[in-house]
């Protein structure tokens, strides 16, 4: 079983990896399918939206969080959105720590408690300061651990598939969105984010 | 619908996007960091060119050596950026810095991460230095996010440490270090209480080295004005002078400010002395006699109530403006605060204000001096004359004591020496003496042959290599006395130089750490720090205090972009300055000296950086 310590373990061991290598993801086929429709990726909104946005994010992304609110606003108001945020987790260990927590959580089927608690947090993050958010949303760590061990194929695949995704769009960090035809680098405004819903809408 | 995204597809939709983003694409990480490394002696030196509205977390840079393990990197400190969204963190905005101590074996790997500011956070990069090399190799990599793909349920153990930032051994100075004292005074007593403290700091100091040739100067021109001098003319003329000298003061503080503190800097440069050598020795020359330093006719004219009233207003007036050119580099604790203050808060008014009312304060005792001295300065005929010559020579000296720091070791007191030789010349110390002369006359005489005496003794100190004018025959009598000197008093020779970050966080490293240290920042062209060096530092109880302290200097009398940037870093307004650390290279909070520095707070501030609370 997967222990919070073994977790982290993972974690450091896949940004180790980092430098050493190529950058493979060119080779995955980046269809409307694999990134609007990937069959373990949550789906917030309404899942039978006729617009997906897709945010590709990091739980350490100071702007990600800032604009969380702003986007499930957004997306409840127009009521006609599906969000799929895609984990990439960019920025070191914690972040894959907290990513993987979060996925873990949706298998139970508590993946907007995790994510929102998650979204909400502020500063740096730790693995403590991770676990600390996930149990005052009234999740465990052992029920998380268990779901992540379980589901690490499919969790580690996701991951894989973002990443690959991130890359071949050529995205520099994050946040950044697809929307539609079109890919956004960096925060969208409100007006900007109703902008490219209507756009994606009209195309 | 059917459509199918190609990357090329996509990449091409990216550039013809036509939905407006919230600010400026971001862009490419190696544009938006332009990293350069550079051999620093043994050293490595990095720099990030940050463009603006980019910063990088000082957290997260860090290196690794060819055996993988973390390389101690030192960072100087960054801004304090409050995010509602992050928390506070350290970061830098314009350039980052960060040196990696030698001597090092094989190659580095460089980790930074930075964001677009309010948009986009990039992932971290590494890259590879070869220091041997001297520059950063594979930028290409700069471009691609170094994360890899996600280990496939693979889960290899490695070690935590690898994520962890460095520990850097770059000095952390207090927050509450020199610069709350403008802070402190308008939280507990708003503007005003602010321009009186000021105002009363500035009093205190008018009796410092710094501030005494002003009361030479200030006589003098008041001299100048001859029979007609009264005592309100005095107070007119003085306040003139004051009011100017604190104007030009408070404006020189401004700019600064602006220019990060460097333009006391930029008043140590040869330009700038040279010039105000010159009006001394234009004033000098007017004394004499040679030519009126007057307003052209027409302006006198409407300006003057009385005859030559509204040109020497003005000459007052400019002669306060440069005699701030001449206290400008005197660096003290108000001076400093309100320096940084304004290069923090951005709020030149204030900063300007209390400075203004610094400058006043340093001029009440001059105001003093010239509406109640001046009945004494006002006599008739041959007195008159006589008071004018002595003060020609004063702004002489003056001139000399400026261009000393430009000419080499030496040729200053030979300067002194002609200045003395001739000053005894014309106070008639040569010249006959009748039995029947005066006892004014006799004084005079006596006054002379002492100039000569120390006009010849400073020419031969001069011709020996001596270089203080204080201290004429010091080589002579060094070079007799041999190395009987025993005592534990603290010389200058004691203190290790550093002369850029880099040499500093070295020198700081250099036993492992655990010893505290004092940093102090000194130079040639300080009057202040001669003063420190020749009454603080030589007291026994300074010499106990700093028992156990690793001592350091940092050389300003010459200023270059190495010893700059290190007092930008931490926040050094100008010599003196006195950096208390702890064994852990944390400044002290409060401990920080700046200006007037006496053995009693060398003694406070040392043992605290001794025991730290």
């Amino acid at each position: 079983m997967i222990t919070r310590r073994n977790l982290l373990a993972v974690t450091t061991g896949t940004a180790a990896f980092a430098a050493v290598l190529p950058r493979i993801a060119f080779s995955q086929e980046i269809t409307e399918k694999t990134v609007f429709h990937d069959p373990d990726a949550p789906v917030l909104g309404n899942p039978a939206g006729d617009v997906t946005v897709v945010e590709f994010f990091d739980y350490q992304c100071p702007y990600c969080k800032k604009i969380h609110p702003m986007l499930e606003k957004v997306v409840r108001e127009d009521g006609n959105v599906r969000l799929v945020l895609k984990d990439w987790p960019v920025s070191g260990g914690a972040s894959i720590f907290a990513a993987q927590a979060v996925l873990g959580a949706a298998q139970i089927g508590k993946y907007e408690p995790a994510m929102g608690a998650l979204m909400k947090t502020t500063g740096k993050l730790t693995e403590e300061a991770v676990e600390k958010a996930l149990t005052g949303a009234g999740l465990t760590m052992k029920e998380i651990a268990a779901a992540v061990n379980e589901h690490s194929a499919k969790i580690s695949g996701l991951l894989d598939r973002n990443y690959s995704q991130a890359l071949a769009f050529n995205f520099a960090g994050t946040p950044s969105f697809v929307i539609g035809r079109t890919t956004f680098a960096g925060v969208l405004d409100e007006k900007g984010l109703k902008e490219a819903i209507a756009e994606a809408r009209a195309a | 619908m059917r459509f199918f995204l190609s990357i090329s597809s996509c990449i091409v939709t990216l550039a013809a996007s036509a939905v407006a983003f919230a600010m400026e694409p971001p862009l490419p990480m190696d544009q938006a960091f332009r990293m350069e490394a550079r051999r620093n002696g043994a050293d490595v030196a990095i720099r990030w060119q940050l463009e603006d509205g980019y910063y990088l977390y000082r957290d997260y840079l860090s290196a690794t050596g060819a055996d993988g393990k973390r390389v101690e990197i030192a960072t100087p400190a960054g801004v304090i950026k409050e995010d509602p969204g992050y928390g506070s963190t350290e970061v830098y905005y314009g350039t980052a810095t960060a040196t990696i101590a030698g001597p090092i074996t094989g190659s580095l790997k460089v980790t930074y991460q930075g964001c677009q500011d309010g948009g986009l956070c990039y992932p971290p990069t590494t890259v590879d230095i070869d220091p041997a090399a001297l520059a950063p190799i594979s930028n290409s990599e700069l471009a691609a996010p170094p994360i890899a793909l996600q280990s496939q349920a693979a889960f290899p153990l490695v070690s935590k440490a690898v994520t962890e930032p460095a520990d850097s051994p770059g000095i952390r100075i207090s927050d509450q270090s020199s610069n709350g004292i403008v802070g402190s005074l308008l939280d507990r007593g708003g503007v005003l209480l602010l321009l009186a403290g000021f105002l009363g700091l500035g009093v205190l100091l008018a009796f410092t080295p710094c501030v005494f040739p002003m009361y030479p100067i200030l006589a003098a021109t008041l001299s100048r004005e001859g029979e007609s001098l009264s005592a309100g003319r005095g107070f007119v003329l003085s306040s003139t002078y004051v009011l100017s000298l604190a104007a030009a003061f408070s404006l020189f503080g401004v700019i600064a400010a602006g220019w990060g503190q460097s333009f006391q800097i930029a008043l140590q440069s040869s330009a700038a002395t040279l010039v105000v050598a010159a009006i001394f020795v234009a004033l000098a020359l007017s004394s004499f006699g040679l030519f009126e330093l007057q307003l052209p006719s027409f302006l006198r004219n409407r300006l003057a109530a009385r005859r030559g009233s509204g040109g020497s207003l003005a000459s007052s007036a400019a002669l306060g403006f440069s005699s701030a050119l001449v206290i400008g580099p005197c660096v003290t604790a108000p001076l400093a605060g309100a320096l940084l203050y304004i290069a923090q808060t951005g709020d030149v008014v204030l900063g300007a204000t209390a400075l203004f009312a610094l400058g006043v304060g340093k001029g009440i005792p001059l105001i003093l001096m010239g509406t109640f001295g001046s009945g004494l300065l006002s006599r008739a005929g041959q007195w008159m004359e006589r008071v004018r010559q002595v003060f020609g020579f004063l702004f002489l000296a003056t001139a000399v004591w400026l261009l000393d720091r430009l000419l080499p070791a030496g040729t200053g007191l030979l300067l002194w020496s002609i200045l003395a030789i001739t000053f005894a010349v014309f106070i008639g110390a040569f010249d006959e003496m009748r039995p029947e002369a005066d006892g004014a006359a006799r004084l005079a005489k006596s006054a002379g042959m002492l100039a000569g005496l120390y006009g010849v003794i400073l020419g031969i100190g001069g011709l020996s290599g001596a270089t203080d004018p204080l201290k004429p025959l010091a080589t002579i009598t060094v070079a007799r006395s041999g190395d009987a000197t025993t005592t534990k008093a603290i010389g200058k020779d004691l203190f290790q130089s550093a002369a850029s970050t880099s040499e500093l966080s070295s020198l700081l490293a250099a036993d492992g750490g655990g010893t505290p240290s004092l940093v102090y920042f000194t130079a040639d062209w300080c009057v202040t720090c001669r003063v420190i060096e020749r009454s603080v530092f030589p007291d026994p109880t300074v010499a106990n205090a700093l028992d156990g302290v690793r001592l350091i200097s940092v050389d300003l009398s010459e200023i270059n972009e190495a010893n700059q940037s290190l007092m930008k870093e931490l926040q050094v307004v100008g010599p003196p300055t006195m950096l208390f650390l702890d064994g852990n290279n944390n400044e002290i909070a409060h401990s920080r000296l700046v200006g007037e520095i006496t053995a009693d707070t060398v003694t406070k501030s040392a043992s605290a950086a001794k025991s730290p609370p």
